[in-house]
């Protein structure tokens, strides 16, 4: 290879996987993208050989699916459930994510090793205790339970998240504080806490994922008045084909809001998914 | 600690209080739970001791369904590992255009996994999915992807890959940017070609990252549970009835909350000698590239 | 302003002591720099005065009361750190105000105080600015404002030059002493740079590895260090020393290398003993007499001239602040003029006086 050939080449390269990235990634949309068009067709299009891809949409079934199915309700609960979750999650997580990252790291160091091994709890063995307990305790179909369950999956990591925040925040201003006059607690809650204000962003955008996400707990501690998005849409209808539309249609609003979600934060989705992989 | 910041541990209180009460506590009750017999549906509840594990584990379904967790979970993290790697690298060496390509294959991992596992459905359902309906077009005849032991073994692996490569993309993603781009020059410089590059510079350079993601990635797989409840329901039969799958069915199906927990505890037990293991081993090979 | 007093003060991080019974008396309204190489403690020894560390023997007194076990908010002391800590979210004068905000003065008083200490910094024009659209130089004051407008008893300055380029610092040298002048306070101020100890202290306290070296007041470290390794830390370039051993006639120096070199004014130490004569550059003369040494490099730095000279395989720097007509590799015979050697005990390097 002479050295003039060297950026011709890498540019070809270049063009190379370009276009193999860009077929790759038709494919790998095509799931999402034949939902989209599942939930816009009528069931007479839906159902033929060869697949249609030219057709007249409607959006009928998502008019249903809103407003005949109660989908409205489990949006709701939805809501309300990741809410709850973010609210406790968040505000106990950054305390405790606080201390640990002020307290001397032979200290910090065995709590994040214990908490990093509560993450890999198989759910399932929560999830039994949580629903005999609230058997007991009459809590089966109450937001509190799945939110107290969701918290509990939750919290080890959003500690671990802020935790790295946190300790980018140099101690020099805790100490300035405590000379200017600050308890810790106001030392924590004047000066800290504000810069910390983009860490509690990413802690709360992943709270809110994974509790408008899941399914596990919400599947076994909901019922007819408790049932979130995900509860719903996998009881609805999906072994029925004739109402593949109206399912698709339920399935991608259930969608949607996230994807809003992650287009307008998605700098700090990648902070966070990153935490803890590239450092520390 | 010094005694003007005595008053952090009070911040604990809280988390860790909420923690012990929420998590600790219902742990310790399930591990409690699997030395009963315990039928809830008739709540009688009577200790048998270890009995739960003795007859978990002489039951061929509790093996089978190990068998399958192991092939499901490894087979779909190398899958996912080998293309989220490989798009990683792709991204990098795109640069200008990669942000695109990052926000789009990422994608289905945002999406919530029962909806994911809803569109993988309809992808694969047998005639009228989008993969059948176009093989039948040109007149080939598909296999029967959820329907047949094997090949619904192979949806799932294929499932789970849709849904967590953009996440092993991601953070290889995240920590090539992360790299220190004079290194790469200079082995470019030396006349190094891609792939010694790739081995001696780069590879050893994402050992954290890559230690994590197959780490997390493995304690999710033992515990996935949405997919395969959607897609298969644990079948054809017990085809894909992982353990996780059939805790649920003992536990929450047929009732048998002490054997279910004691499964729940044997799932603990293998995924953390897991875990160390896999630590162990990625660590002695590179030396602690972990720090 | 009061008078601070450290007795026998130690600490311990772990296994490992990092200060030795540290005695200093600081009286009302002096400017004490402690100074030493890296390591020796003296951050150390500033944080247990502001409280930041936990002291583990020994007391801290500040205005005759013992603080050292308050907390750093109840000791009244103000602090300027090396990274200035000023909060990134809040303006100047909010940071200057923040130590008067949390102590409840009310918001008359404190914009009364900051609008102050503003003024005598040339702070005014930037009280709205956040810290991050200040220079360094802006910076630098904004945390000598905040530590000012409290009137403390105590100032402690944690190395706060150290961020700025050589300029600003020598003017920022100035600025903070005559802000003392026209405060008064008390000051206790860490640097590694024995020029700015120099520029600065009333009183220079040198630190070695946790131990006092000595206390006193410039002039008397740099004429009478009570140490070799005082006498080489203090000064610029620093002295140099001499193994060697006193001639038996009491009238000169012989160096271990066999190179004797006359003394104007007899030693005071017995003929024949060993020791470390120190020497200070500047104190060297060159002429055609004296002991025979070379010129190995001579460098100008427009005011003075530093020349090393190679004395028979030792290496001594010599400072001229005439343009001597020297060239490198040439022979001259270096004297040394009355009453201005030091010597040193070879084994424990403390000063041997007459």
């Amino acid at each position: 290879m002479s050295a003039a050939d060297a950026p011709n080449r890498r540019r070809r390269d270049t063009w190379l996987i370009f276009i193999a990235l860009s077929v790759f990634t038709v494919i790998n949309l095509m799931p999402l993208i034949w939902a989209v068009l599942t939930s816009l067709k009528d069931p007479r299009d839906a159902f033929t050989i060869p697949p249609t891809i030219i057709f007249e949409p409607t959006l009928e079934y998502h008019r249903q699916v809103w407003f005949e199915n109660d989908f409205f309700v489990y949006l709701k609960n939805s809501l309300i459930v990741s809410a709850g979750t973010v609210l406790i999650s968040v505000p106990f997580g950054s305390l405790a994510a606080y201390a640990l990252s002020r307290i001397p790291r032979r200290s910090a160091g065995p709590i994040l090793s214990a908490l990093f091994t509560i993450r890999m709890f198989p759910h399932m063995l929560l999830a039994i205790p949580f629903f005999v307990m609230g058997t007991f305790l009459n809590l089966i179909d109450s937001y509190i339970l799945l939110i107290l369950a969701l918290v509990a999956i939750n919290q080890p990591f959003t500690i671990w998240l802020m935790h790295g925040f946190f300790l980018d925040i140099p101690r020099d201003l805790d100490e300035a504080a405590a000379i200017d006059g600050c308890t810790s607690w106001q030392a924590f809650r004047i000066v800290i806490l504000p810069l910390a204000r983009p860490g509690m962003t990413v802690a709360a955008l992943f709270s809110l994922l994974l509790s408008y996400n899941e399914f596990l707990f919400a599947l076994v501690l909901t019922g007819t008045s408790t049932k979130t998005l995900p509860v719903a849409i996998a009881s609805f209808g999906g072994e029925d084909i004739s109402s593949w539309s109206l399912s698709a249609a339920g399935a991608i609003g259930i969608m949607l809001p996230i994807v809003v979600v992650m287009l307008l934060l998605q700098r700090y989705l990648v902070r966070g998914l990153t935490a803890g992989a590239v450092k520390g | 600690m010094v005694s003007w910041q005595r008053g952090l541990w009070l911040f604990f209180v809280p988390s860790f209080g909420l923690l012990a009460v929420v998590l600790l506590w219902p742990l310790g009750y399930a591990i409690y739970l699997s030395f009963f017999d315990y039928f809830l549906g008739t709540g009688t509840r009577t200790f048998i001791g270890l009995g739960n594990y003795i007859e978990l584990l002489s039951e061929a379904r509790l093996w089978r369904s190990m068998w399958t967790t192991i092939i499901i979970a490894f087979g779909s993290v190398a899958l996912e590992f080998a293309v989220g790697f490989a798009l990683a690298l792709a991204l990098y060496r795109l640069n200008s255009s990669a942000k695109v390509f990052s926000v789009l294959l990422f994608l289905p991992h945002i999406v919530t996994p029962v909806v994911a596992a809803l569109f993988l459905k309809w992808m694969l359902a047998a005639n009228w999915g989008l993969v059948d309906a176009t093989l039948l077009t040109f007149d080939i005849t598909p296999p029967d992807w959820l329907g047949d032991p094997l090949w619904a073994k192979v949806s799932v692996i294929l499932a789970d890959a849709w849904i967590f490569t953009p996440l092993i993309m991601m953070v290889l993603y995240a920590a090539l940017q992360g790299l220190d781009a004079s290194l790469i020059e200079a082995a470019q410089i030396d006349g190094a070609s891609n792939w010694r590059i790739l081995r001696h510079v780069i590879i050893p350079a994402l050992i954290p990252a890559i230690i994590f993601t197959i780490s997390v990635r493995l304690m999710d797989v033992f515990r996935f549970f949405d997919l395969i409840y959607v897609l298969t329901g644990g079948g054809p039969g017990t085809a894909t009835e992982t353990i996780t799958m059939y805790t649920y069915q003992l536990g929450f199906r047929m009732l048998e909350v002490g054997k279910a927990s004691a499964l729940g505890v044997i799932t603990l037990v293998i995924v953390a000698a897991l875990l160390l293991s896999i630590n162990r081993a990625l660590n002695s090979i590179y030396r602690g590239g972990d720090r | 302003m009061a008078p601070l007093t450290i007795r026998q003060a130690t600490k311990s991080f772990g296994a490992v002591q990092v200060l030795h019974g540290i005695d200093i008396d600081i009286q009302d309204g002096e400017f004490v720099v402690l100074v030493g190489p890296s390591g020796c403690g003296k951050s150390t020894l500033l944080r247990l005065i502001a409280g930041l560390e936990d002291i583990t023997t020994g007391d801290i007194l500040i205005d005759g009361k013992v603080v050292s076990r308050l907390h750093p908010k109840d000791r009244d002391i103000a602090m300027v750190f090396q990274s200035y800590a000023l909060y990134p979210h809040m303006s100047v004068g909010e940071n200057m105000g923040f130590s008067l905000r949390m102590r409840d003065v009310s918001q008359a008083e404190r914009e009364r105080k900051v609008a102050a200490a503003a003024e005598i910094l040339g702070l005014t024009p930037l009280l709205d600015r956040y810290p991050r659209q200040l220079s360094g130089g802006q910076r630098q004051r904004v945390a000598m404002g905040r530590a000012i407008v409290r009137d403390p008893k105590v100032f402690l300055f944690d190395e706060p030059l150290s961020n700025l380029d050589a300029k600003l610092r020598v003017q920022m040298r100035a600025e903070i002493r005559s802000l003392h002048k026209k405060l008064k306070t008390t000051i206790v101020y860490v640097t590694h740079d024995q020029i700015e100890a120099m520029t600065m202290a009333d009183k220079i306290v040198v630190l070695r590895d946790g131990h006092v070296e000595q206390i006193g007041s410039p002039l008397e470290l740099y004429d009478a260090p009570a140490n070799a390794f005082v006498a080489e830390f203090i000064g610029s370039p620093s002295m140099n020393m001499l193994e060697g051993r006193v001639g038996e006639k009491g009238q000169s120096f012989i160096t271990a290398k066999g190179v004797e070199l006359p003394l104007e004014a007899p030693p005071p130490l017995e003929p024949g003993r060993n020791a470390i004569m120190g020497l200070r550059p500047e104190d060297i003369r060159l002429g055609a007499h004296g002991a025979p040494a070379r010129i190995l490099l001579i460098e100008p730095t427009g005011a003075d001239i530093h020349v090393n000279l190679d004395l028979n395989g030792d290496q001594l720097t010599a400072v001229f602040h005439d343009r001597l007509e020297l060239t490198e590799g040439e022979s001259v015979g270096v004297a040394i003029p009355a009453d201005v050697v030091h010597f040193f005990d070879v084994e424990t390097g403390e000063r041997i006086s007459s």
